[in-house]
């Protein structure tokens, strides 16, 4: 189908969240501030929770939040992402399908992104990502070349220096703020640090 | 000299806390019990071997298996024999990947100990470390009606079936804890989450009485408070209520808009306009 392209920000939040919370299973969803058609530019994502990603009350109450948030910023829902605690299965859960089905009813070129933790070890040389797309009622694999992560190796330079200099704990997802309401689930601060890190010629940020 | 033992009794007064409180901040155990360990080890008289324990457990949590094995090895010298011991030795070999020889060390703890509680929960988190989701749910009921009072063990339960989406026997595993914990905000709020997934109106009112209930008991709860005005606004917009439990629900969605605007008037951090999001959900 369609082509995907992920940004660096996009990329390191999620990469991120995933190491913030190494034993759950993780989530949370992503964003566009490109118009519809084409190509589908991931420009951000938004990271929801770390605990008990199947109930309903605060998955609905994140989607909305971020559903106005968008509508303010210029931005849409695009797709949807997770990363299992069980590192050994990174299919996605009945959960995932559920919340990625609802995207995909408001955006028909929806993402569903699956974070391999298996191979989120420090020397790997591709992104520990699968991704599925919505065809007919179902989502299938998308072909790995129709994925674009512009500048891979300054990507994951920026994700491990993050991840080193502990910086990554700057991230909030939505479980974070609701149990602190101070603290800022769009992450301007930590987007302003991947902005730092990130080369002038980098286009994505 | 006087900063060097103030800084030691902190350090060793950090990890006692962590260990009463039951934190698993393994990356801040690692570092200041790595260094406890090796420039005070003398200092530390008989806590050593807590601290051991204790540092060994958060060095597997951080891969720092060489970290571990210095541990293990102190443990084992000192404590020969012991099943304690032999259980950490376990963890390590959980923590390596290496399933079948940690379960062959718990049950030769378990031949010696069938009583032995830790043995028996670490063969349950090796089932679910490799995603036999059923197996290890089978193991914990059984466990469970040997161990009836073992809180632990129900909440990992009800997580397990959160994962299955079988709500309904997570619902009943958080009405054990919250019998055995009626103070405990957190457990009201989780069985309340449940119910709502659950759906259909009478769950939802369930929902709602929860929800209010974790509020009493903390009124902090922000996920108690967003679960109040949620599921009050869904069971007044449901055509299947007299107007009677409409008009009380729009109430109780009223005053929890109210709260929760009120908490973030004095955040000034993410100026969302609430009340468009209140209404959107609505």
């Amino acid at each position: 189908m369609g082509e995907v392209e992920l940004s660096c920000l996009a990329y390191v939040k999620m990469y991120l969240h995933g190491c913030l919370f190494p034993r759950c299973s993780v989530n949370g969803l992503l964003l566009s501030s490109s118009p519809a058609g084409g190509t589908v530019c991931v420009t951000d994502c938004v990271p929801l929770l770390h605990s008990h990603l199947p109930l309903a009350p605060i998955t609905q109450l994140a989607l909305t939040q971020v559903d106005v948030w968008c509508a303010q910023t210029q931005q849409r829902i695009v797709g949807y992402y997770q990363a299992n605690a069980c590192v050994s299965d990174n299919s996605p859960t009945p959960c995932a399908l559920k919340i990625a089905d609802k995207i995909a009813e408001q955006c028909n070129n929806a993402v569903l992104l699956m974070i391999d933790g298996g191979k989120m070890s420090p020397d790997y040389r591709v992104p520990p990502i699968v991704m599925y797309e919505r065809k007919d009622t179902r989502w299938t694999l998308k072909d790995k070349h129709t994925i674009m992560l512009r500048q891979w190796e300054e990507t994951r330079e920026i994700a491990s220096q993050l991840l080193d200099s502990g910086d990554h704990s700057l991230l909030v997802d939505f479980d974070s703020h609701l149990d602190d309401i101070t603290r800022d689930w769009t992450n301007q601060k930590l987007n302003a640090k991947i902005a730092e890190l990130s080369s002038p010629a980098n286009g994505n940020v | 000299v006087n900063v060097l033992i103030i800084v030691f009794t902190e350090m060793r007064d950090k990890l006692r806390k962590w260990r009463e409180d039951n934190h698993r901040n393994s990356e801040q155990i690692v570092d200041v019990g790595e260094e406890l360990i090796n420039e005070h080890a003398s200092k530390l008289g008989d806590d050593i071997w807590i601290i051991y324990e204790q540092v060994m457990i958060a060095a597997l949590d951080c891969s720092r298996d060489d970290l571990a094995w210095t541990c293990l090895q102190e443990l084992k010298k000192q404590f020969p024999g012991s099943q304690r011991v032999k259980r950490l030795a376990g963890m390590r070999l959980e923590a390596l990947e290496k399933y079948e020889d940690a379960s062959k060390q718990y049950d030769s703890i378990l031949q010696d100990d069938p009583t032995n509680t830790a043995a028996r929960k670490r063969k349950i988190s090796i089932l679910k470390a490799q995603g036999k989701s059923a197996e290890a749910i089978r193991e914990l009921n059984e466990y469970l009606e040997q161990f009836v009072g073992d809180q632990e063990a129900w909440h990992e339960l009800s997580e397990l079936y959160i994962n299955e989406h079988d709500y309904g026997k997570a619902a009943f595993c958080l009405e054990e804890l919250m019998m055995t914990n009626p103070h405990n905000h957190l457990y009201c709020e989780q069985y309340a989450e449940v119910k709502y997934t659950q759906g259909g109106l009478e769950n939802l009112e369930l929902s709602r009485k929860y929800f209010a209930q974790a509020l009493k008991l903390n009124n902090g709860n922000m996920r108690a408070l967003f679960g109040l005005y949620m599921s009050a606004s869904h069971i007044a917009a449901s055509p299947k209520v007299n107007a009677t439990v409409k008009k009380a629900n729009v109430k109780y969605a009223a005053w929890a808009t109210n709260q929760i605007n009120r908490a973030y008037q004095v955040t000034k951090t993410n100026q969302l306009p609430v009340e468009e999001l209140l209404l959107r959900s609505s």
